[in-house]
């Protein structure tokens, strides 16, 4: 049996005064709220008046073809958007090495979009691809291509695409350079006198030492594939997109449209899951990091 | 040398193509400002002429009798006081986690840690469901009190203060300083830079927030631009396409000024939408 001594006890309660306000907020505002979205969505719902019913909500949700098609834009990001945009940051990170200091002026321009909230890109984009107001039309009638709708609903993915892209590939490939000037000077070097080219460098010295954080890219990436919310919700002001166009869209039209709470807290907690299990490999190496430091 | 000097120029042209289209959707917006809808339908690439640059300004100030200065308030305040607090208790909750050997430490970290990627999705509902509980719903606390947990910063700033040398708490011990006096005067003065860098990260994830306010404000007079920009119309309820733009114009102004000016600060990090 082991004491634990005055002086710890001391520490403990200096230390937890300290993180009072932080574990208040933490646990009024995320712990609190999540317990409650767990006990909700054990609950059928008809206006205000709910009742316990199991898992009732899980089970119809597993059934519910809506839900499982909301999946279908998340799955187009994650299959060709984030590696198209990993791969992009890549090569763009690799052209960043071949200017004197690195670009410094094309990594300016190229990081900027990430500064813009969601909901403007959304918007200006929305408008750039707009039937009344597309500068694209004139580009396209130049090619004999007159009258073509840019926004319908079958176009959305792509233009979800463009707008993605444009958001985060720049910010990506920043985060790439930052990695690739980490790497020692050294390895490159001694690959030069063996006479390798500078792409032979990138792809086979570099690349193959890039791929911790790459996976740490494509794990952040995916999750917020699976959560993409504010751009349809902007294209939807100009052209019609179903209640269940990603899972986020169909999480709040349930709630805030059609008033199903409690199934829409079934499925907020559904994402929660699959989100943290994305992520698990991010938290382990994180909390590794931190805590094997010290103590 | 002359295939090394073409692959130059051939970069050069890609990069030159990619900065377009990073580019295009500013300059875009730039000149919409400057046009009525008639001139937006013309879909010139040019500035309108003549130029409703002024027009479109004074039409988004006095919307609905001035209700975009609110918003940009609103903005300020939501993004100011939110970020402030929650990297403060941040800070004060990295300190403990840095300077004292404590009970449940080790299990602590790992159970803050573990909700960093719970998305907003699934706890914007159920704080809905209590904010209307408790008569918070269409308030400013309705939109500051989520802002206030900042568990990304809480992880960033446990390693700050892991740089913090013991050198220099040991030297504050023997000068008698007591714990709190040693966060004020001594400790935090170290983490200066990296709060500065956080703030702004999380001034921007904030001013950026669109979900949290879409859910709980009904009151124009209380949503920030980020919404606010989304509900101009005119009185029938249809778009009005130059003032949502000019409008969008002045929400990301501050971003932008903020991002050339303090960009030292920007330490890009592994932090998401």
């Amino acid at each position: 049996m082991t004491w634990i001594s005055k002086a710890k006890l001391k520490s403990t309660l200096k230390a937890y005064l300290f993180l009072a306000p932080f574990l208040a907020v933490f646990i009024g505002l995320v712990v609190y709220p999540i317990g409650l979205g767990v006990k909700l969505s054990l609950y059928g719902q008809r206006g205000a008046r709910m009742w316990y019913v199991g898992f009732d909500n899980y089970k119809r949700i597993f059934a519910d073809s809506m839900f499982w098609d909301s999946f279908k834009i998340p799955l187009f990001l994650l299959l060709v958007q984030v590696p198209l945009m990993i791969f992009l940051a890549t090569m763009i990170a690799f052209l960043y090495e071949t200017r004197k200091g690195g670009g410094p002026v094309y990594r300016f321009i190229y990081y900027l979009p990430y500064t813009i909230p969601g909901i403007v890109s959304g918007l200006v984009w929305s408008y750039i691809f707009s039937d009344s107001m597309s500068p694209l039309s004139p580009l396209l009638s130049l090619f004999g291509l007159e009258n073509i709708k840019l926004l319908t609903r079958g176009n959305v993915p792509g233009i979800l695409l463009v707008i993605i892209l444009w958001q985060f590939t720049g910010y990506t490939a920043f985060l790439v350079y930052s990695s690739l000037i980490a790497i020692p000077k050294e390895y490159s070097e001694a690959a030069q006198l063996d006479g390798a080219g500078l792409w032979q460098i990138a792809f086979r010295i570099k690349l193959p030492l890039l791929k911790g954080p790459m996976i740490t890219l494509f794990i952040f990436n995916a999750i917020g594939a699976m959560q993409v919310f504010n751009e349809p919700w902007m294209l939807g002001n100009l052209v019609v997109l179903p209640l269940n166009y990603t899972p986020a869209m169909y999480i709040y039209n349930s709630a805030f449209s059609q008033g199903r709470f409690t199934y829409a807290s079934a499925m907020g907690i559904i994402l929660a899951v699959l989100t943290c299990s994305f992520s698990w490999y991010i938290l382990r190496s994180a909390g590794r990091q931190i805590l094997g430091r010290r103590h | 040398m002359i295939r090394s000097r073409r692959s130059y120029v051939v970069i050069t042209v890609i990069l030159v193509l990619l900065a377009v289209y990073f580019i295009f959707p500013f300059y875009w917006l730039t000149m919409g400002t400057t046009k009525n809808v008639s001139q937006l339908f013309q879909k010139s690439l040019l500035p309108g002429r003549p130029s409703h640059l002024m027009q479109n300004i004074s039409g988004v100030f006095n919307y609905q009798g001035g209700v975009f200065l609110n918003w940009m308030a609103n903005s300020f305040l939501y993004a100011t006081v939110g970020a402030f607090v929650g990297v403060f208790v941040a800070a004060l909750a990295g300190y403990a986690f840095r300077k004292y050997d404590f009970i449940g430490k080790r299990l602590l970290f790992i159970f803050i840690i573990a909700f960093a990627m719970v998305p907003g999705f699934a706890t914007t509902l159920p704080i809905f469901m209590m904010f209307r509980d408790i008569n918070l719903l269409d308030t400013r606390w309705a939109v500051l009190l989520p802002s206030f947990v900042n568990i990304f910063a809480v992880y960033m700033m446990v390693s700050y203060w892991n740089q913090v040398e013991d050198e220099v708490f040991d030297a504050a011990a023997i000068d008698g300083a007591n714990d709190l006096t040693t966060f004020f005067k001594i400790g935090l003065p170290n983490v200066i830079p990296g709060f500065i860098t956080l703030f702004l990260l999380a001034f921007v994830s904030s001013w950026n927030n669109f979900f949290l306010p879409l859910v709980v404000l009904n009151s124009r007079v209380r949503m920030p631009l980020i919404l606010g920009i989304t509900t101009i119309t005119d009185p029938q309820g249809f778009p009005v396409y130059n003032l949502t733009l000019t409008a969008s114009f002045f929400t990301i102004l501050p971003l932008l000024i903020m991002f050339v000016s303090l960009q030292r600060y920007f330490k890009p990090q592994m932090y998401m939408r």
